[in-house]
């Protein structure tokens, strides 16, 4: 190992993510792991490419974080492309249909959910918008492909018929997932905002208790 | 009834019974890539380390920090009694399985 690879310093952005995105009692062990492997064993393997490992590494950490919440949003979407296909209603522009609603409402909630759990676990407001926004993309992800599944499966003219009259392939495949990018980051900015509040809450009672034991 | 281990956690819970005292992250991830022999994410290791410390398998203390890592401590893991009741079951759940069983198997006499 070379003095300066024992100094070599990671993407200081990816770095300050990572430990926005940990509990405070990991914040410290899981980010110094990283950076031990990172000047021990990829900066001398990989020189400048070090850098790259580390971002993907960050990259896997949010990722992990984020994907029982993708998953969650990529369900209620192939759920709702399935009703459609299934069981077609006519929508009528202008209307929101109680489908619709339904479905925009659980998206919300979800990314709100997870962006307010993850700002309450780390205490950070931007690793609760940074979950929303990950999760929005591997639900838009998810979505697509469970659109094409379901296509597979279902593709006799009837069912092209009320894939159009829901809004058309484009709008299912590149359109909602998208879509979903501004709404995670803006129902994921409120979700975390409360489960910031919230960190500070349970902060400021449990000092209260150990003032008065 | 012992938890049933997945073949990674078996890895890294072996790793904290190699290591010993110096059980912590980066050290279990090494000597779980090499055990393995294959390239394994750290990502990876955090998360079964939370895990089986979620599922009371191991417990952990914080130990100091060292200039490579910015000072930042160590999380040092150690065995409970029900990780090695888990491991033992493992153990013996795969020799059952392999009992009357030549290894390695050969193609010629055990593939039609």
């Amino acid at each position: 190992m070379t003095s300066d690879s024992s100094s070599a310093l990671p993407p200081r952005w990816a770095e300050s993510l990572l430990r926005a995105l940990l509990p405070p009692e990991d914040r410290d062990s899981v980010s110094g792991d990283l950076l031990e492997e990172y000047r021990e064993s990829m900066v001398p393997a990989l020189g400048d490419k070090a850098q790259a490992w580390y971002v993907r590494q960050v990259t896997g950490y949010v990722l992990r974080h984020a994907w029982t919440w993708g998953a969650l949003v990529g369900a209620i979407l192939v759920a709702r492309y399935s009703f459609d296909t299934l069981s077609p209603v006519q929508y009528t522009p202008g209307i929101i249909s109680p489908r619709s609603a339904v479905m925009s409402y659980a998206l919300m909630g979800t990314l709100a959910l997870g962006a307010g759990w993850q700002a309450l676990r780390s205490g950070h407001l931007r690793s609760g918008v940074l979950v929303a926004f990950a999760a929005a993309s591997v639900g838009g992800v998810l979505s697509a492909a469970g659109t094409l599944a379901c296509l597979a499966i279902w593709h006799d003219p009837e069912t092209l018929r009320a894939i159009q009259g829901s809004g058309g392939l484009a709008e299912a495949l590149w359109g909602v997932p998208l879509l979903l990018l501004p709404i995670g980051f803006v129902t994921g900015t409120i979700g975390a905002i409360a489960g910031w509040v919230a960190n500070a809450v349970v902060h400021w009672v449990s000092r209260q208790d150990t003032k008065t034991v | 009834m012992a938890d049933v281990l997945g073949a990674f956690e078996q890895a890294v819970l072996l790793a904290v019974v190699r290591l010993q005292a110096d059980a912590y992250g980066r050290a279990i991830l090494k000597d779980v890539q090499a055990r393995l022999d294959r390239d394994v994410a750290p990502g990876a290791i955090h998360a079964t380390l939370g895990r089986l410390e979620r599922k009371k398998l191991l417990s952990s203390t914080l130990g100091s920090g060292t200039p490579v890592r910015a000072g930042r401590a160590r999380r040092y893991y150690r065995l409970r009694p029900s990780a090695v009741h888990a491991l033992n079951a493992a153990r013996t759940a795969v020799d059952n399985v392999w009992s009357g069983i030549d290894w390695p198997l050969t193609k010629a006499r055990n593939l039609s």
